[in-house]
């Protein structure tokens, strides 16, 4: 750490990490109501709708809060300057947890605007807008300032306002379905398949380039064919959810196509990283946070890329479309490619944050394995589940409820694999709140 | 590779898959009233897809594919189960899904916001959208159909009874749905023929029956063939 400002990023991390324990306890519940009967009284009551609607948001809003953070992080050392208002950034954190905290009881009575992963009702998502303002102004300011530009930067500011001005489209209320889920999916698909890969092709570009000591030039270069690749296949890529909504039928040749060229920016980062990772000029001190870049590589390759190839082609989608296939790809993707992410931001950043140099990693290391495991473990069955579906329900049409008692053992495996990643993620999470420094055994 | 060829990389990549993009939605926004009979989209429609939306129905369903995973897809559910299957299924999950594993939340609407429903959901499953999703196409499933009759040797009416939506309620051998009764005894009580007259028109033969009427959803054919296979369930 730097300078004194970044240590705002500590509170965000710090506030991030028990929303993710939550939003795996309510995914277990999920599951659990997947395998076993809910009886109507509960059902009538917490339905698994809410419970849905919570996990989906706690999950945006912790990694939304890791992202913050870590811009907060990285800024000060790429402008070489203090943030400009520390704070506003505290300001910003207190507003958008409480709005956090009211949408989540608000969702619990109901409150609701009802579109999938956009659920926080208005006036409510206003004040989103207002506090994503807040932070752009924040940092847009600090680097203005500042005026030392670097491509890690400016990418990671991009990123940011495209994410601020793609929630917008979430906002008004369509008259029309066909039309609500086109923009729905600028907020979604453009979301992590655009904004947030910028955002997190930079901040790990950050890391490597600090962790490795790889010249910025090489670094940021990769970066700039990264994320041309990222937005050439994920802009025009949007049109795999436009093949079965009442969109034109050409959307089938424009979502092929450049969705099946989506791999390549992540194989190229995985190949990167790796290279980086080779020419290193610098020491592995944390062994650590180095497993969490490789992995989040690894995972992001795995869940995202090839995840998603393999459904993205109309051919295939016109069966597997909304059914847990999709939920397989979903968990591992936003696992492999923004769960590890943050979690290596995370890694990184907290100990130095506490001055601590070189850190135990023993609890971290179990952590990381169980998580890791238990979810490549759960994209499996989800996955077996979604083909079973996709046969039994949609090539058979057996109907729904025979699909799903021919899913029931492979969700219930979910759930008990669910129960191991939530020990993981436990694992984590105390490992990281509570980082000690390595204690050498004296010769 | 320099820096600068890199940025070019990246300043052609974006700016072309934008335009495409753009140029797209531009045309899309231009043929969506078509595809989706926008002439067709009433209040009443506008009005159900708000108490679909203040019920948070799409955590658990999905419509046109999109939602959560947990319950069956909207998209063309009044062609699966009819105006009353609805009404009724929301109106009294607790009595609809009695004998299943899993259950509807009891939402407590009036039947003005029923009625709205039913009018989204009959707006929505007549949306062009390239004969998704699968199990309520009457093009793919007859493939299905013929390639079972084919490939497995089944009869043609186990074949129609599996492929045209009859266990999304009925069940055989413990398989398929709990909403309507099981059929593993019905040929013991009933004829072929009186199994093809109730098909054809339930409402006919017993007024309070709940299940849709087939007799657009099968040919005279396929019904045939279904009745006399179910007649054999003795």
């Amino acid at each position: 750490m730097e300078y004194r400002s970044q240590k705002v990023a500590y509170w965000y991390f710090a506030a991030a990490l028990p929303l993710f324990v939550l939003q795996i306890f309510l995914g277990l519940y999920l599951a659990f109501s997947y395998t076993f009967t809910v009886p109507q009284s509960v059902v009538d009551v917490f339905p698994f709708a809410t419970a849905r609607a919570m996990h989906t948001n706690l999950l945006v809003l912790w990694m939304l809060l890791g992202f913050m953070g870590g811009t907060y992080y990285i800024v000060p050392e790429e402008t070489n300057s203090e943030i400009f208002s520390v704070k506003l950034a505290y300001l910003q954190l207190i507003a958008l947890l409480a709005i956090g905290v009211i949408a989540l009881v608000g969702f619990f009575f109901g409150w609701t605007k009802g579109r999938p992963l956009l659920e926080i009702p208005p006036p409510l998502n206003y004040f989103v807008v207002v506090g994503a303002l807040i932070f752009l102004f924040n940092v847009g300011m600090t680097m203005i300032k500042a005026n030392r530009w670097t491509a890690t930067q400016g990418t990671l500011l991009g990123g940011l306002v495209f994410l601020a001005v793609l929630y917008l489209f979430g906002v008004p209320f369509y008259r029309n379905e066909v039309t609500d889920w086109y923009y729905w999916w600028w907020v979604i698909h453009l979301w992590v398949e655009g904004a947030w890969e910028l955002i997190t092709a930079s901040i790990f570009a950050f890391v490597l380039m600090k962790l490795t000591g790889v010249e910025r030039v090489v670094v940021e270069k990769w970066l700039y064919v990264e994320i041309g690749l990222f937005l050439f296949t994920g802009l025009a890529g949007t049109g795999h959810h436009y093949y079965w909504i009442g969109a034109p039928r050409y959307w089938l040749w424009i979502g092929g196509i450049f969705s099946a060229l989506e791999p390549l920016p992540i194989i190229l980062m995985l190949v990167d990283t790796m290279n980086h990772v080779k020419e290193r000029k610098n020491p592995i001190v944390n062994r650590l946070t180095w497993t969490y870049a490789v992995g989040c590589a690894v995972m992001h390759f795995i869940g995202a890329g090839i995840w998603g190839f393999l459904h993205t082609l109309p051919q295939i989608n016109y069966y597997t479309h909304g059914s847990q296939v999709t939920a397989s790809h979903g968990h591992l993707a936003f696992f492999g490619a923004y769960a590890l992410l943050n979690l290596m931001t995370f890694y990184y950043a907290m100990p130095k944050m506490k001055g601590i140099v070189e850190y135990d990693d023993t609890r971290g290391k179990y952590g990381f394995w169980m998580m890791t495991c238990a979810m490549m473990l759960m994209g499996l069955t989800f996955g077996v589940a979604g083909v079973l579906q996709s046969y039994v329900e949609r090539v058979l049409g057996m109907g729904f409820m025979t699909a799903q008692s021919y899913m029931r053992l492979w969700m219930g495996a979910t759930f008990f694999i669910g129960i191991i990643f939530l020990a993981g993620v436990l694992t984590t999470v105390t490992d990281l709140l509570t980082i000690r420094p390595k204690v050498r055994a004296q010769a | 590779m320099t820096k600068k060829t890199a940025f070019r990389i990246f300043l052609i990549g974006t700016l072309s898959s934008a335009a495409l993009f753009l140029w797209a939605t531009y045309d899309t926004q231009r043929q969506v009233a078509t595809l989706s009979h926008v002439d067709k989209l009433s209040d009443e429609v506008v009005a159900g897809k708000r108490v679909f939306e203040r019920h948070n129905c799409n955590d658990c369903h999905t419509i046109l594919g999109f939602g959560a995973y947990y319950a069956p897809d909207l998209t063309r559910v009044v062609q699966r189960v009819g105006d009353d299957g609805i009404r009724f299924r929301v109106k009294h999950p607790e009595q609809a899904f009695a004998n299943s594993w899993r259950k509807m939340p009891q939402q407590n609407l009036s039947d003005r916001e029923i009625s709205d429903l039913v009018a989204f959901f009959t707006w929505v499953g007549e949306v062009n959208n390239n004969d998704w999703p699968p199990q309520d196409s009457r093009k793919r499933i007859s493939r299905g159909e013929q390639m079972m009759v084919a490939k497995v040797g089944v009869s043609p009416g186990a074949a129609v009874f599996q492929t045209k939506g009859c266990m999304n309620c009925h069940s055989l051998n413990g398989t398929g749905g709990t909403f309507g009764p099981a059929l593993d005894k019905i040929g013991a009580s009933l004829s072929a023929e009186e199994i093809g007259k109730y098909v054809r028109n339930p409402k006919g033969v017993n007024p309070k029956a709940m299940m849709p009427s087939q007799k657009d959803n099968l040919s005279e054919r396929e019904l045939e063939e279904v009745a006399r296979f179910l007649a054999n369930m003795k």
